[in-house]
């Protein structure tokens, strides 16, 4: 079945095309790393995908339903969940308001103006039972700057997964990592199950060919490549533009 | 969070003005209003991060229905002109939050301060809003409760005014520790990550604009009713002014903040008016100037920690 | 025939005056982020101190002119270096700072200069009317026009053709880089910001050829300035000159034609303009 698909989707800022009528599939349970050069366009495609940014043309499909005019939050109700390039969570918050915020908007209480926080109960209790499995229960008042940065990319990823999400979006998610930390973050998006479509742009070469079953290649806002691990590692045009990287 | 300082802090306002003139009665009154419109305040920028510079705009919009009501058709009863007045502010705030919100950043300031002077020069101009011959509606007196026998002198419209408070206080206080209070926390932070998680935050953001419009246009009915007259000014950028002083004086996007800081705004205002009248614009621009520069958080903050070291010195119990 | 042309001509000058006054304003608000709100105050210290030099003590009204841009400015550099400048990236501590000093210069114009109006005043050499087409028109008010417009291409020629204007674009999006480039920022947003007091100053004396000097001044023409500014765009010399001919414009135009409306026309396009396109006409995206 198929979780995502892109038709022709472009966008442009200026006179630049950032993205040049990218068209891709991906079927539920992939696991799909984009990768490119700085500037090709990958972020700029997320950011497409989760609704950040309007496309210029073309479409978005997201397990059948076409998403291209919906606004970033009802796609994030449709089942789609992001890590973020810079680390997203609120800084100046705690730590469990933090995990209450992200796990309050998938709910409907998120609305609720009478009764404090606490009442609600099923967010609650979720809340602190994942500070405790996290490891952050004593942590919990601390505003979230007090973390260590490797801390915080976990918590973020353990956040956007807690919520269950049909599509993950990791954007770099072992950037500012130790190898340790990095192999913690292959495990966990390894163990993922196979109704988790993962979609992970990322530089490190390591984890990316430790996780993805596919890889595509954007170059300038183009797909120039789009195969599995082997394929993409033979093809010449890669190679080209990957030597100086190597 | 016990309630236990809360109700002390409440039978200390209800007992203290039995012990004071009429005069002193007036400044606590006028303290409570105040205090009221700067929560509101506190509801839209503090916790929600938006900078509204037109914030007047409900407060007035709340004093003219009241007035209105008085001049064109002689209604004192408190059921009839708070209600409607309530319906007036909302109104508004409903419809500049459509106007203001389609902006961010820069432009939303200039929108709500454009959106605020506009009801100024309404008023200033057109005849039906005005009493005759002057600029501003003069001749409002204290409200009929509709309770026969009983009609409001200073003390008792204190108290009225001091239960309106108690009122608003509660509900505003239920809604910044609701999810939806920590949801304008979050979009204040980081629109766009609150976004991703699935906020609709133009949604909450309106919401937050409308609601802090209705408590404003609360403070500004019981203002109308303290101040007996009603001006353009009170719709426009100096009186918007006021909330986001106390506001910011006291500490901004905590609770009680706008809460010490109008006490701040009052006790300064009467210390100037008693022995430097002439100087009080100066005095107050370069309080706020002192505060946003030293004291970010607010003195109000500043003062509860000062608090904090305190009881802790003398093993005051604050779980 | 000459009832358009006679209320064409007033309505450019107000027109200008309001220019001058919203240029100042735009520069800061385009180069640097930071609106500020005590630009009306820097008009009214400006117009005093120009009445001090060019009424009372009886020199030129040209030395009254640069008195008023050097005090302004010199009382803008002062906002900026002592406190502007500690609350960088954050945008609303600005604004609510500028705002207190406006509080701030009122009353202490009022200390200084007392509450009573002073009438408008000019140049000796500009005291009188032109005939124009049969109806008398002040010289003044052709002096206003043409000061104006010289203004308005020496800011543009500015904004738009000097590494002045670059670098200050550059430093707003960037400060760390531009910095890093070996660019002094912090001189040139000093010397944005002087330059900008130091329009709003000389406008105050221009311009009090046809609104005197009140102290009332700092909150009315900040009132104006933002007007101009939400109508004409935001960030650029062109946005603030539209803006304030429009306005001077409509203004006079709408008194023409309905007396009891005074300023409601121009808070009419103000509103028009911001359902319509609200980053304003010629709006920058800043």
């Amino acid at each position: 079945m198929e979780s995502l698909r892109v038709e022709r989707l472009s966008k442009q800022f200026g006179g630049v095309w950032a993205l040049n009528s990218i068209t891709f599939s991906v079927e539920v349970g992939d696991r799909v790393a984009i990768i490119g050069p700085n500037g090709a366009g990958k972020t700029t495609l997320f950011n497409l995908i989760n609704g950040q940014l309007s496309a210029t043309s073309g479409s978005i499909y997201f397990f059948g339903k076409d998403v291209t005019a919906m606004p970033t939050h009802a796609r994030a109700h449709l089942g789609q969940a992001r890590a973020f390039q810079l680390i997203s969570l609120f800084q100046k918050l705690t730590v469990m308001d933090n995990v209450l915020l992200t796990f309050h908007g998938a709910t409907s209480s998120r609305f609720k103006m009478f009764r404090p926080v606490e009442h609600f109960t099923d967010v609650y209790d979720k809340t602190v039972q994942t500070l405790k499995t996290l490891g952050l229960w004593e942590k919990r008042n601390e505003p979230v700057s007090n973390l260590a940065h490797g801390e915080q990319r976990r918590l973020e990823i353990d956040l956007g997964l807690a919520l269950e999400p049909r599509l993950l979006l990791l954007d770099e998610p072992s950037a500012g990592l130790t190898r340790e930390e990095g192999l913690e973050i292959i495990g966990v998006i390894k163990n993922l199950g196979s109704n988790n479509t993962v979609l992970i742009v990322d530089h490190d070469m390591d984890l990316v060919f430790e996780v993805a079953q596919r890889i595509i290649v954007l170059h300038y806002g183009e797909i120039i490549a789009d195969g599995t691990p082997d394929e993409t590692e033979s093809d010449q045009r890669v190679r080209e533009i990957y030597m100086g990287l190597e | 969070m016990t309630a236990a300082p809360y109700l002390a802090i409440a039978l200390i306002l209800a007992i203290i003005p039995l012990f004071l003139s009429t005069y002193g009665q007036g400044l606590m009154t006028r303290f409570l209003i105040f205090a009221l419109f700067a929560m509101s305040y506190n509801v839209v920028f503090g916790y929600a991060g938006l900078l509204s510079l037109g914030h007047a705009a409900f407060f007035g919009a709340g004093g003219y229905a009241v007035a209105l009501l008085k001049l064109h058709a002689g209604v004192d009863l408190f059921w009839i002109t708070a209600p409607l007045g309530l319906v007036v502010a909302t109104l508004v705030a409903g419809l500049f939050g459509i106007i203001a919100l389609r902006a961010s950043g820069i432009y939303f300031l200039l929108v709500t301060f454009a959106l605020g002077q506009m009801l100024y020069s309404l008023a200033w101009n057109v005849k039906w809003l005005n009493s005759k011959g002057m600029q501003g509606i003069t001749g409002i007196t204290l409200p009929d409760l509709g309770i026969p026998g009983l009609s409001l002198d200073t003390i008792s419209f204190y108290y009225m005014v001091l239960i309106c408070f108690i009122i608003s206080f509660v509900l505003l206080y239920r809604l910044v520790r609701s999810p939806f209070g920590l949801a304008l926390v979050g979009i204040r932070e980081d629109e766009s990550r609150m976004e991703a998680v699935g906020y609709n935050t133009w949604l909450y953001k309106y919401t937050a604009f409308v609601i802090s419009g209705a408590f404003a246009g609360i403070a500004g009915i019981l203002f109308a009713y303290y101040n007996f007259f009603v001006s353009p000014k009170h719709l426009g950028i100096a009186t918007s002014f006021l909330p986001m002083v106390m506001a910011i004086m006291g500490g901004l996007g905590t609770f009680l903040g706008p809460v010490i800081g109008a006490a701040v705004y009052v006790f300064v205002e009467t210390f100037a008016s008693i022995f430097l009248p002439q100087r009080w614009p100066l005095i107050l621009g370069g309080l706020f100037v002192l505060t946003i520069m030293f004291a970010r958080e607010g003195i109000g903050v500043y003062l509860l920690r000062i608090w904090e070291k305190v009881s802790h010195r003398y093993g005051i119990a604050e779980s | 025939m000459d009832w358009f042309v006679i209320n064409l001509l007033n309505g450019m000058s107000y027109g200008m005056v309001l220019f001058l006054i919203a240029s100042g304003m735009s520069i800061v608000l385009g180069a640097m982020g930071i609106i500020n709100l005590a630009h009306g105050a820097f008009y009214m210290v400006g117009a005093f101190v120009g009445w001090t030099v060019a009424v009372k003590c009886g020199a030129t009204f040209g030395l009254g002119i640069l008195a008023g841009g050097l005090s302004a400015g010199l009382v803008g550099l002062a906002m900026e270096r002592g406190l502007l400048r500690h609350l960088y990236k954050q945008p609303n501590e600005q604004v609510l700072l500028t705002f207190g000093f406006v509080y701030i210069l009122s009353n202490v114009c009022l200390w200084v200069w007392g509450g009573w109006p002073r009438p408008p005043f000019t140049a000796k050499f500009l005291v009188g009317s032109f005939e124009i087409m049969g109806r008398s028109f002040p010289k003044a008010r052709i002096a206003i026009i043409l000061i104006g417009l010289i203004l308005a291409v020496g800011l543009w020629w500015l904004q738009d053709r000097t590494r002045m204007g670059a670098i200050v674009r550059a430093g707003m999006d960037d400060k760390e880089t531009t910095m890093g480039l070996g660019i002094n920022l912090e001189l040139a947003f000093a010397v944005i910001f002087f330059i900008s007091s130091f329009i709003a100053g000389a406008a105050g004396v221009i311009g009090a050829q046809l609104l005197g000097v009140r102290t009332d001044l700092g909150m009315e023409v900040l009132l104006l300035a933002l007007i101009v500014i939400i109508v004409g765009g935001v960030g650029s010399i062109q946005g603030a000159l539209l803006g304030g001919i429009l306005i001077g414009v409509i203004d006079a135009f709408g008194k023409a034609v309905f007396p009891q409306l005074a300023m409601f026309t121009m808070y009419l396009t103000m509103i028009v303009v911001l359902i319509v396109r609200p980053t304003g006409l010629l709006g920058r995206k800043i």
